[in-house]
């Protein structure tokens, strides 16, 4: 079995692993509905800043690694794994995310607001991918870039901006109270 | 000078006694998009409008108006 599929395989298992402690767990089942939206939206706001920092300093294994002539399995594990990391804050920010909770708690954190939020952060995300692959286009008419390269860094532009973004827009808004 | 939606959400909340999260628990919607929609920070959609006014037993010409 390859490497990457082993990533593939535990960044999938380590997912779901987390999802069933969220979906199991007792700590929130006190709450009202509307609680439980406040306490998940707030958490939200100071993640995903975190989130995007983790997210970019796993660019650094893949670049470190892009160098090594013969890479280790652990460094093709690592990168499977940022494509995992990847696909899920790219459906956290495309769906309404929290996906073990009910949906009417789901419904009431991806109220207006947040969705107007989330729509000015994806827009970002968008315009700053562009701007990376705009980048990496000059770069190439000076030094080949492959494929797997620009990928990383139009992604990792995009989906960073949206991340960072969507967090300040929405920390201003707990802010003002 | 750009049109800015004002409103009187703030007042009105404290004349009828309820607070930021009693008053999202009726509308539909979390403490914070009350609290954005009270700073001016976020222009609701009008059906948030009509609800926010309906729970505020006002009208919505009562509750927003546009300031330049």
């Amino acid at each position: 079995m390859s490497s990457y599929l082993i990533g593939l395989l535990v960044g999938i298992g380590a997912g779901l692993v987390v999802l069933a402690v969220i979906k199991f767990r007792t700590r929130n089942q006190s709450m009202s509905v509307a609680e439980q939206a406040e306490f998940l939206s707030k958490r939200r706001a100071r993640m995903l800043p975190a989130l995007a920092v983790i997210f970019l300093a796993q660019q650094a294994s893949y670049f470190s690694t892009a160098a090594i002539a013969t890479p280790r399995p652990v460094d093709t594990v690592k990168i499977s794994a940022w494509l995992v990391l990847s696909i899920v804050l790219l459906a956290a920010l495309a769906t309404k995310g929290f996906w073990a909770h009910s949906r009417e708690v789901r419904n009431l954190i991806d109220d207006e607001n947040t969705r107007a939020n989330r729509n000015h952060a994806m827009q970002s995300g968008f315009l700053f991918a562009m701007g990376a692959g705009v980048c990496v286009y000059v770069v190439t008419m000076f030094t080949p870039v492959t494929a797997r390269e620009a990928v990383h860094v139009m992604m990792s532009a995009g989906i960073a901006t949206a991340l960072i973004q969507w967090g300040f827009l929405e920390r201003r808004a707990y802010r003002d109270a | 000078m750009p049109e800015r939606l004002a409103n009187r959400l703030k007042e009105r909340r404290a004349e009828l006694g309820l607070t930021q999260a009693e008053l999202a628990e009726r509308v539909g919607v979390t403490r914070k998009t009350v609290n954005t929609v009270e700073n001016g920070v976020f222009t609701p959609s009008a059906t948030l409008a009509i609800k926010l006014a309906r729970a505020l037993e006002m009208t919505v010409e009562q509750l927003f108006w546009i300031e330049s």
